[in-house]
């Protein structure tokens, strides 16, 4: 809290590594909220991005009880306005759109009931369907604002249902004037929804970003696009149906096609005029010199954009039938488009611009089909703009089936902090926080920042509730590692799967393995089915395997948990970087024990990430093995701490391979995991790790009661103010 | 147990340990000194818990014993083995439990192979299950154990009990897993239905099931650390339980016989009560033989037993000595708690033992009615095992105080 205060009062960023479970969301909130209340001229507004809406809904749940406290304490109503913001697919209400279960189908049907021409055929014409909530909110809810509150997803429907007001709306409507705003990072980062959403958020605010391990992975995938055959396809085939549309336009209304024309000679000038004010968030996408200029003529009429795209759309086609990898630069792609079928620069950077304007024009109301065209034209959009930072890859085919074409072009982002910038330039305060955050340094270098505090925080703990150990032999001696040249050798599959049957053996209730790659689990599982290991490990426990398939792994998580639940005890093999390892949380008894086989490093053939570490190493100097190993470890991190989410829980970590022992790895985990590590616990072969695992879990298994942590992990308001206490935080402090 | 060690196995064969971890010190006052203080403060609240006074104590208690048999009490690390270490333990417990609760029932089962199976009905006699236990050592351990099987069949047997008596199940459960046909959330449900508490007993690890079981039914879950501990664990569960809801009390009627072997004094039919008959508890061994005078004979139909108490077999009345029941008396009138204190100089000793305070020991215990002081060890005795504070008992004032 003095660290976040700091920063505050500073104006400056932040990064906060604090442990899971440790209160980290209140802290952040409660103390935003009285700086808030304290000095409302410096601080009007609190953005808090997390990843997934359970967390948001978390978010919200701790902001409801902050506030009741306060006007408990208080005594009277609370002026502010809290708000969860998140897509038309979890806030629509309207009866048979928000039936459909895939995001985009609904934003496209959502865009067809309220999009203004519409809702102006409508007024001619009552066959023509529009949303009676939109209606509703259009008509009554801009002039009233939400009343002062707390409000997640579900109060937000209720309040709409109410007042048949729709909820989206009303929410993207209320963000401007709410005290605190919850939502996903896309709204800030990625440009093309920062824009619609997140334009009007005032310079005095504080973000803070939750869950922010991955941040870097975040930027880079918002400004990446991936363009495929079938893509280009589909491409085509919008194309037509613009085609026929215009031709149908310009027998019928060609006053709107003019209309349009004399609107792009203008040039964007609104735009510019909303930017000089300073309000507006710099879209990186476009950057502002190109607004000051009108659109170029050669794609200004709309058939002669379509046959624009269309060239673009064919060039790209030619581009993928490649036999062998094509590597090159934003600019020599460029170089390349003009000489074929010239095309310059300057119309491809408007792109963008003028697909989103056509499709105004012509009032296509089903924005689903477009997609893949509004893909190309970002593409087409990025391309040109930004000459530095990113990448062109095209590759003929997958690496994992050389045989099958399947041609891919990778238009992909190399500089986080590019995506982030605007963010950080704009806002007085971010905050970056998360439980695994280490090795700190690394952030403000790939993010480009400088943060003015940057702190990683320990747990207090009445009692030692983590076991971290790293195993490095088999009881045979024979080390274990996930190395490339050892991965195949049955000797270490054979350990790791003797490993797993003894803790399996050992540990209650639930157990979390994670491999490195989906590939390796299978290879591991099928070695382990031969070698008779599965065998053993049914007897003990039964077993779950997460598979690409997102709804495969579903079914095996709640069967996972319900194994768990009802005593019989589960395995749940799984893969760092996958599903499991991110959003899902095993608490108390679903995870008494993570396992972690082998070093977690990224697939380092792929292209995309050797161009991406080549960037590194020349802009920020930064070596690839520094890269690959921060990256490694904190996924690993992220992985371990899956099984720690408060201090009454308890957890085993074992890293299982002897690269986790060296020194350049240990000291790269998080403070509070590497606190636990003893050295004793170094090096351990199975047979020892076990031995300590069933000990330890006869010790946290005794009776552990609240006045246990009284004084220690917990204190009361008089423990707090005490002088001893003090002294201590105080000393506290200064060794952060 | 160090004897048998030695002849069961070598020193290879056993578990790895770090036997000079045991006696580390510690630094950062983080790991085995923080548990043992931990297990020593909650022998301390479960003595207190039990003498808060007026509840209602289960005095008559029918008790399924569940051993758990599978193939993980064959581990070694209770000497010899689980297995062995448990029925070693459980004899103990048998006698104990009598001892205690002169007046209850008990029953033996074991789980293995995803079955259960019973090894004595619910009876009063310990003898009987003393040695059923001494039979089950050559029993082999395999599989895996059932929880639910050997609930529901403990719950079979203790459902028709009386409504008055206390009716609860103990598991010793050394295996992490259990392999059940059913919903086990169904049988917890039925077993908090007929108000059977579950106490377990986990040898290795805590298991999420067996806490929710012994939470949801009002019994109680602890793990051991060492055999020592086991022990400890195992001889609470002697100690009657407070009634948990609604238990109804009545007056149970009972037979006192009379056990004196007295010569004939002609006034009452004791020609027949003193006449050579069968025992009826070993009337179906082989081993019968014609007892002598020595014996007690049911009030009710006159049959004869040879030691007390039992369940009359012929008119299913309870027969208990005097003493019986006076030894569970002091479950109703337990001595109040001690009150915890800082050491303070003025005593050096304890009262009851007499040995010297050291300074490592902080805490000591002052009788509230006698004012002596005596050490957490001694505390724990008079409190589990004398049932009466020595100090009072010395001082005549107070110990006629007591009896009035």
């Amino acid at each position: 809290m003095l660290e976040l205060k700091r920063a505050l009062d500073a104006k400056g960023h932040c990064l906060l590594e604090m442990p899971s479970g440790t209160g980290k969301t209140t802290t952040l909130l409660s103390l935003i909220v009285a700086y808030m209340k304290a000095h409302p001229l410096d601080l009007t507004k609190l953005v808090y991005c997390s990843r997934t809406v359970p967390e948001i809904e978390k978010v919200m749940e701790e902001l409801r009880k902050l506030m009741n406290y306060y006007e408990k304490e208080m005594g009277m109503e609370q002026n502010i306005l809290g708000l969860a913001l998140s897509s038309r697919k979890n806030l629509c209400i309207h009866p048979s759109v928000s039936k459909e279960r895939e995001g985009k189908v609904v934003d496209g049907r959502c865009y067809s009931l309220t999009a203004s021409f519409v809702r102006a055929r409508h007024a001619a014409d009552d066959a023509v369907p529009i949303c009676e909530f939109y209606e509703g909110f259009d008509a009554h809810g801009k002039e009233f604002p939400l009343p002062p509150g707390v409000y997640n997803l579900d109060d937000l429907k209720e309040y709409g249902q109410m007042k048949r007001w729709c909820p989206y709306f009303l929410a993207r409507h209320t963000i401007t004037h709410a005290n605190i705003v919850v939502y996903s990072y896309h709204y800030l980062l990625d440009p093309k929804i920062a824009e619609v959403v997140s334009k009007e958020i005032s310079k005095t605010s504080v973000v803070v970003f939750d869950e922010a391990h991955n941040i870097d992975n975040v930027c880079i995938d918002s400004m990446s696009v991936k363009i495929t055959k079938r893509l280009l396809d589909k491409c085509s085939n919008s194309i037509t149906i613009l085609e026929t549309t215009i031709s149908n336009m310009k027998e019928n209304d060609s006053k709107r096609l003019e209309k349009e024309y004399k609107r792009l000679v203008e040039g964007l000038r609104d735009a510019t005029i909303a930017r000089e004010t300073d309000m507006a968030l710099v879209n990186p996408v476009l950057p502002s010199e190109i607004l000051e200029e009108a659109v170029p003529g050669t794609i200004r009429t709309a058939e002669h954009f379509v046959a624009f795209l269309k060239r673009v759309v064919e060039y790209i086609k030619t581009r993928l039938r490649v036999q062998h990898v094509v590597q090159e630069s934003p600019a020599g792609f460029l170089r390349d488009i003009h000489t074929k079928v010239c095309i310059d620069r300057k119309p491809l950077r408007f792109s963008a611009e003028r697909l989103a304007s056509l499709i105004r024009t012509l009032e296509i109301s089903d924005l689903t089909d477009f997609s893949p065209l509004v893909t190309v034209s970002h593409f087409a959009t990025l391309v040109s703009t930004y000459t530095k930072g990113f990448t062109i890859i095209i590759e003929p085919f997958e690496d994992r089936a050389p045989t099958v074409s399947n041609p891919i072009l990778y238009f992909s982002c190399l500089d986080s902090s590019i995506a982030i910038k605007p963010v950080f330039n704009r806002f007085q305060t971010v905050v970056i926080t998360s439980g695994t955050l280490s090795p700190l340094d690394m952030y403000p270098k790939i993010l480009d920042f400088h943060p003015v505090i940057m702190t990683s925080f320990t747990m207090t703990l009445a009692r030692p509730c983590i076991l971290p150990m790293i195993v490095s032999k088999g009881n045979d001696q024979v080390a274990m590692s996930s190395r490339y040249e050892t991965r195949e050798d049955t000797a270490v599959i054979r350990n790791y799967g003797n490993l797993l049957v003894e803790v399996a053996a050992a540990v209650p209730d639930g157990i979390v393995c994670f491999f490195t790659s989906y590939l390796y689990l299978e290879t591991i599982v099928s070695s382990w089915y031969d070698q008779g290991i599965i065998d053993q490990l049914q007897r003990h426990k039964l077993l779950f395997i997460e598979t690409q398939d997102a709804a495969e792994t579903s079914l095996a998580l709640i069967n996972y948990i319900k194994a768990c639940d009802n005593g019989r005890g589960a395995v749940l093999l799984s893969v760092a970087r996958g599903k499991v390892s991110e959003g899902i949380d095993f608490d108390h008894h679903l995870g008494r024990a993570v396992l972690m086989f082998g070093i977690p490093y990224v697939y380092t053939q792929s292209r995309i990430l050797r161009a991406r570490l080549e960037y590194l190493r020349d802009q920020f100097q930064i070596r690839e093995n520094d890269f690959l190993t921060f990256d490694a470890m904190r996924h690993a991190a992220q992985c371990l701490g899956r099984c720690m989410r408060g201090k009454t829980d308890y957890g085993i970590m074992i890293l299982a391979d002897k690269r986790f022992s060296r020194a350049d790895k240990r000291s790269k985990l998080p403070k509070w995991i590497q606190e636990h590590l003893k050295d004793t616990n170094c090096n351990l072969s199975t047979e020892e790790c076990v031995q300590i695992c069933k000990r330890w879990l006869r010790q946290m298994a005794q009776p552990f009661s609240r006045e246990d942590q009284l004084g220690i992990s917990l204190l009361t308001l008089e423990q707090l103010q005490s002088e001893e206490m003090q002294k201590k935080i105080q000393q506290r402090a200064q060794g952060v | 147990m160090a004897d048998e060690d030695e002849t069961k196995e070598y020193r290879w064969e056993s578990g790895y340990e770090k036997t000079w971890e045991a006696i580390k010190e510690d630094d950062d006052g983080l790991l085995e000194s923080n548990v043992a203080d931990l297990v020593a403060r909650a022998k301390r609240k479960r003595a207190a818990l039990k003498d808060t006074g007026a509840i209602q104590l289960g005095m008559m208690r029918h008790l399924f014993v569940v051993v758990d048999a599978s193939a993980c009490m064959f581990l070694q690390d209770l000497k010899p083995t689980r297995f062995l270490c448990v029925l070693k333990l459980l004899e103990v417990f048998v006698h104990e439990f009598f001892d205690l609760n002169p007046i209850s029932q008990l029953g033996i089962l074991t789980t293995k192979m995803k079955r259960s199976e019973q090894i004595t009905v619910l009876a009063g006699n310990q003898k009987k299950h003393i040695e059923a236990l001494q039979q089950l050592k050559d029993l082999s351990c395999e599989g895996e154990p059932s929880l639910q099987n050997s609930l529901e069949r403990a719950m079979n047997g203790l459902k028709n009990m009386p409504a008055y008596s206390s009716r609860e199940i103990l598991v010793l459960f050394g295996s992490l897993t259990t392999c059940d046909p059913g919903d086990i959330q169904k049988t917890i449900k039925s077993l908090k239905d007929n108000n059977i508490r579950v106490s377990i007993i986990g040898l290795a690890a805590e298991v999420r099931i067996c806490q929710e079981i012994a939470k949801k039914t009002g019994g109680t879950y602890n793990v051991l650390i060492d055999d020592h501990h086991l022990k400890e664990l195992i001889l609470n569960q002697v100690q009657p339980p407070a009634v948990a809801g609604s238990m109804e009390a009545s007056l149970v009627k009972m037979g006192f016989p009379g056990a004196s072997p007295i010569v004939n004094d002609g006034t009452s039919d004791s020609s027949a009560d003193h006449a050579p008959a069968y025992c009826l508890c070993h009337i179906e061994s082989e081993t019968s033989s014609l007892m002598g005078p020595n014996g007690y004979n049911c009030p009710q139909c006159g049959s004869r037993y040879c030691e007390l108490p039992v369940e009359c077999k012929q008119c299913g009345l309870t027969l208990v000595s005097a003493p019986h029941l006076a030894r569970s008396y002091h479950h109703l009138f337990p001595i109040k708690p001690f009150i915890e204190r800082a050491q303070v100089r003025e005593t050096t000793h304890c009262f009851a033992c007499a040995k010297l305070f050291v300074e490592a020991e902080t805490n000591v215990y002052e009788c509230e009615n006698c004012n002596q002081i005596v050490c957490l060890d001694c505390d724990l005795f008079i409190r589990e095992t004398l049932h009466t504070c020595p100090g009072c008992a010395s001082d005549p004032v107070t110990a006629q105080m007591k009896t009035n």
